[in-house]
């Protein structure tokens, strides 16, 4: 009964500490992270109107994570002048990710189909990834739309992966790491992503090892991405929410010992 | 004789697919694209009967009366969605669109965002430093949630260094070792497929 009761009391107390947060507006100051850095250095660096693939290869459990991080990205880059192509390896990404290119290329007065288009979901994303390595039109003889893949401007001379600068894996999960195995190791495409938190671990080596070329983590590296292109968003505004979640959850862990420390010494007294 | 069938099919596919791969022979990208295409589309058969299978589970569920309302809402969901995009397209202001962005993503984050109320409980209740591995496990955890808040730079400027140290090198060491015992188990295993020692896809029995 009384685990029921203080879980309750925890749960209630998160709850309140993450409206308070959120409900806030206060917004936290991030230095740049050396990783975000990189990625933001790269997209800049790119020669304006470079080709970059867009691939939103999450699911929609994730969204107010990956949504700043897609955001981030998509703002930087329509800014530059790039032209983007998007697409999904994963079904539910389809159409966050159609929505998000539009509202991002709304912003910066971009045409579909002029300056980006979104050619949709491809199932099985190994053969997908490869398949595009062979023939982009090949894969996607239509877009999202169901318009055929030679009516879109923007694709004009589009094939394969040796006419793209490079792939933007928005992910979160491991798909990124299939995109290395096969896009990177088999047609030596560069790839760069935007994952969560969760998953900035998992892709560390990959990145150490050169096989990545530049990563943005998390919710922390939206808002420090958001402050390099001077556009503060989703990532910003729950920081201060994500600060506050992570000091709670230490709050609870030293708690948690100290009566478990507590419970100990009186045990061993008797 | 079925078994040989598939034995010799599996071995023909491993080899050529394998060979494929270092050539640059027009040839050979035309039957690796192929070869990729039929992927998609089994693939594509397989969502398939995924689909046919959940309805018709669910609606023999149904009739025995296991979980009537969430079953019928689950079987309208599978309905609704791609009647709806049948019917107003899948673009920006379709039903279809609407429906995703403003019921599946809400829900879906609304379940995953719960993990976050499991974690906060469990922190106060399972993570304790019983021992001394628990303990520096518990180190790193609680450095690490803090560099990956916005006050662990002003807090102390060693606090992220000591993060990234702990990411960089005993995380990075074990995940790398990790990565390439999957590596050397996914080479063995599928040469122990394309050869035909390994035979449990064919149904278990030698």
């Amino acid at each position: 009964m009384n685990r029921v009761v203080s879980r309750h009391w925890i749960f209630l107390g998160l709850f309140v500490l993450v409206a308070l947060t959120m409900g806030s507006g206060i917004r936290l100051d991030t230095p740049v992270s050396d990783r975000t850095a990189e990625l933001y250095n790269f997209i800049e660096s790119l020669p304006e109107g470079s080709m970059l693939l867009v691939s939103f290869d999450h699911e929609a459990s994730s969204l107010p994570e990956i949504r700043p991080i897609g955001q981030a990205l998509l703002r930087h880059a329509f800014r530059k002048n790039h032209r983007l192509i998007g697409m999904a390896l994963l079904a539910e990404g389809t159409a966050i990710g159609y929505r998000l290119m539009q509202q991002a290329a709304a912003e910066y007065g971009k045409e579909y189909g002029k300056d980006y288009a979104y050619l949709g979901f491809k199932p099985q994303y190994i053969a997908a990834i490869l398949s595009m390595g062979e023939s982009i039109p090949a894969t996607f003889p239509e877009d999202y739309l169901g318009r055929p893949y030679e009516s879109l401007e923007v694709l004009d001379g589009v094939a394969t992966y040796a006419d793209v600068a490079a792939v933007l894996s928005i992910a979160d999960g491991s798909l990124t790491t299939h995109w290395m195995e096969y896009g990177r190791a088999r047609y030596g495409v560069r790839i760069v992503s935007g994952v969560t938190a969760a998953m900035v671990t998992t892709y560390d080596p990959y990145l150490a090892s050169g096989q990545m070329h530049a990563m943005m983590g998390g919710l922390r590296g939206a808002a420090e991405y958001e402050d390099l292109i001077a556009c503060p968003g989703g990532g910003k505004r729950g920081m201060l929410a994500q600060t506050a979640t992570h000091l709670y959850v230490i709050v609870l862990i030293g708690l948690g010992n100290l009566s478990y420390f507590l419970a100990r010494r009186k045990k061993e007294k008797r | 004789m079925n078994r040989r069938v598939a034995l010799v099919i599996c071995f023909g596919f491993g080899v050529v697919m394998f060979a494929q791969y270092f050539s640059k022979h027009p040839l050979a990208r035309g039957v690796n694209q192929a070869v990729l295409e039929y992927w998609q589309i089994i693939f594509a058969f397989a969502l398939l009967l995924g689909v046919v299978s959940f309805f018709q589970n669910n609606i023999k569920q149904i009739g025995h009366g296991s979980d009537r309302p969430y079953r019928t809402v689950s079987l309208v969901g599978l309905l609704a969605m791609p009647v709806a995009a049948v019917i107003g397209g899948i673009g920006a202001g379709s039903p279809f669109l609407w429906i995703f962005e403003n019921v599946q993503a809400p829900m879906q984050s609304t379940v995953f965002a719960l993990l976050a109320f499991f974690v906060a409980s469990a922190s106060f209740r399972g993570f304790r430093a019983r021992s001394v591995p628990a303990a520096i496990l518990l180190g790193a955890a609680i450095l690490i949630l803090l560099s990956r808040s916005a006050i662990g730079g002003p807090l102390s400027g060693w606090l992220p260094d000591t993060a990234d140290w702990i990411r960089h090198h005993p995380s990075m060491a074990a995940r790398r070792a990790i990565l390439i015992g999957i590596g050397l188990g996914s080479l063995t295993t599928s040469l122990r497929v394309i050869v035909g020692i390994e035979r449990t896809w064919l149904g278990g029995k030698k």
